[in-house]
């Protein structure tokens, strides 16, 4: 893995971060909150060297692939593709406006998203196939894949675990956006997902649980994913906050799917400026 | 010419390890269903074939990476599990993105009839119908059966592909006489009558035409293999001679082959009677298959008066 400054991780991290923004209130919609629990998970997946890209060819077969199972943080993902010329900024400027080019959730037609998603409970299947397609062809691509945490209430994502660990699909790498909030509640409140890390490890995963807010340890867990010595898959739980960067909306819910006022834009503004992140 | 020995699944199979024999590219998954039809596939071609265990959902997603990646997928399962219980991954992982993955179920209509509702198959074509790319295809016999599993093989999206355990007695007597891309085959010619049927239940369709021809009413019968898409210009052509078109089919009234058909003959003017001969609700009563059709007025005698019925006292 390519040794990259942290500063420069952290420069990223606010400029998707303010995007984000920008995009949600032109667009009067958006899912603010649960894109900037995984602000710096993607950071570190697309600008620290960890995954295996070409912008100007998306459908470059050695590519790694990754799949933002938790498809409501699409607006994240977009921001890293643009920055990263997979398309053009410009097409962030349209997004889910009539003749623009990006949904609301990902679709596998813009360049660099691999599959659909949005519907929740879906993504790890799809990785797993093509973690799969992977060993069976000889290949050395790796298969990622962002679950949210709340998406661990679907059961099709249990599964996936236990297919993945019975075909020793060690080249899937699973990260879950551990913000402990979903939709409209608290997780422990209605349907908690603990023991998580007793529950990947019994389903035969490989389990490491860090600070998903930390590129030091998203370092840790992820660099080393290209050549595993385990013969099980990665789970990576990283623990978020819901809301990450700005004051009032960290771990509060109705932020899941709230758009600012003009007063709230304004603090976001300053918070964004002056704040850590 | 080739005799056939095999029921309608394994007719298919056997045609399907041949293609996969020659293409190492083509991968079958299987939820825990293919106790013996299988067998070919786990003995000599292990590398393509994977039983996912029972957990269709999964067995949909997993197929879809596998077509992303290039792999032609075949997914096999019982009518409602492989169609109901991962219907979601269906409409989003395959048919949103247009995968190369062919869904085959077995246990067409009342097949599985003694094991009850759980295992009737009487709501899948309605739903794979209302799947925009999904093309679905329903043979009615063990050489149609081989017919369409080599020539579907060639095309591309989604398909689902609904199988029947029976194949017999055969009711086509070559394969040179069906015309793929016509979607239909007209089994038996009438002036009077024009019965459209799919799948095992063709069979019915034509007993029931034989009695009618005693009642002094001379009704064809169509074959419809290819229910999506319909080939609705060829279909119309075929029956707007006839005073009545019925639909029989092993499957509920709402959204099925009737509704394809009315789709059809509802937008023509000057249309023939239609009637739609189907099942309306869940079968509770237990028996074997005959008896259950009979319970749902589809065995051929009442297929037959209930035609006779309508000829006689409804005819335009």
């Amino acid at each position: 893995m390519k040794k990259v400054a942290i500063s420069y991780l952290e420069k990223k991290s606010r400029y998707i971060r303010r995007q984000i923004i920008d995009i949600t209130m032109k667009a009067g919609s958006g899912h603010i909150a649960p894109s900037f629990s995984c602000v710096e998970i993607l950071t570190f997946l697309y600008y620290a060297a960890t995954l295996r890209f070409n912008p100007k060819k998306p459908n470059w077969s050695k590519r790694d692939r990754f799949i933002l199972s938790k498809g409501h943080a699409a607006i994240a993902l977009y921001v890293v593709l643009a920055d990263l010329g997979f398309f053009p900024c410009s097409y962030l400027k349209n997004f889910i406006q009539q003749g623009g080019c990006l949904c609301a959730h990902p679709e596998n037609h813009i360049a660099g998203v691999e599959a659909y998603s949005g519907s929740l409970g879906h993504g790890l299947s799809i990785a797993a196939g093509l973690a799969l397609a992977s060993k069976m062809d000889n290949k050395d691509y790796i298969s990622t894949v962002l679950l949210g945490d709340g998406e661990c209430h679907e059961g099709a994502v249990w599964e996936a675990a236990m297919f993945s660990s019975q075909h020793k699909l060690n080249n899937l790498i699973a990260i879950i956006d551990y913000n402990g909030a979903s939709a409209i509640d608290f997780l422990p409140k209605y349907l908690t997902i603990e023991p998580l890390e007793e529950k990947w490890k019994a389903f035969g995963w490989e389990v490491i649980t860090i600070d998903g807010h930390s590129f030091r340890e998203l370092k840790r867990a992820l660099s080393g994913i290209r050549n595993r010595s385990s013969d099980k898959p990665l789970l990576v739980i990283a623990l978020t906050v819901k809301g990450k960067g700005v004051s009032f909306m960290e771990n509060n819910p109705i932020w899941h799917y709230r758009i600012p006022t003009e007063k709230e834009f304004n603090i976001i503004n300053k918070e964004l400026r002056y704040g850590k992140f | 010419m080739r005799r056939w020995t095999k029921g309608m699944r394994d007719a298919f199979f056997d045609s399907l390890f041949s293609l996969a024999v020659k293409d190492k590219n083509l991968l079958l998954l299987t939820s825990d269903t293919g106790a013996i039809c299988h067998d070919n596939f786990r003995e000599e071609l292990s590398a393509q074939y994977m039983n996912v265990g029972i957990a269709e959902q999964n067995m949909i997603g997993v197929a879809s990476g596998l077509a992303l990646s290039g792999k032609k997928i075949y997914v096999y399962g019982i009518v409602p599990f492989v169609t109901m219980r991962c219907y979601e991954q269906i409409r989003i992982d395959l048919c949103c993105m247009d995968l190369n993955v062919t869904i085959v179920s077995i246990g067409a209509g009342l097949d599985y009839s003694t094991l009850g509702p759980t295992h009737h198959g009487y709501e899948d074509i309605s739903l794979m119908r209302s799947l925009p790319p999904m093309k679905i295809y329903s043979p009615s016999d063990s050489l149609i059966a081989d017919f369409i599993c080599r020539n579907s093989y060639k095309e591309k999206g989604p398909k689902y592909i609904r199988l029947d355990r029976t194949g017999f007695p055969l009711l086509y007597k070559r394969q040179e006489d069906i015309k793929f891309a016509r979607g239909f085959s007209l089994l038996k010619e009438g002036k009077d009558v024009c019965i459209i049927a799919t799948g095992r239940i063709v069979y019915n369709a034509l007993q029931a035409a034989k009695k009618l021809s005693e009642f002094g009413i001379d009704s064809g019968v169509i074959d419809i293999f290819r229910i999506k898409p319909i080939n609705a210009g060829g279909l119309w052509e075929a029956v707007r001679k006839n005073k009545v078109v019925v639909v029989l089919e092993e499957h509920f009234l709402h959204g099925g082959l009737g509704s394809a058909v009315s789709e059809i003959i509802s937008q023509k003017p000057c249309a023939p009677l239609l009637k739609l001969l189907g099942i309306s609700d869940f079968c509770n009563e237990y028996g074997n298959r005959k008896q259950l059709q009979a319970l749902n007025s589809l065995d051929p005698l009442t297929v037959a008066h209930q035609i006779k019925d309508i000829f006689k006292n409804g005819k335009k």
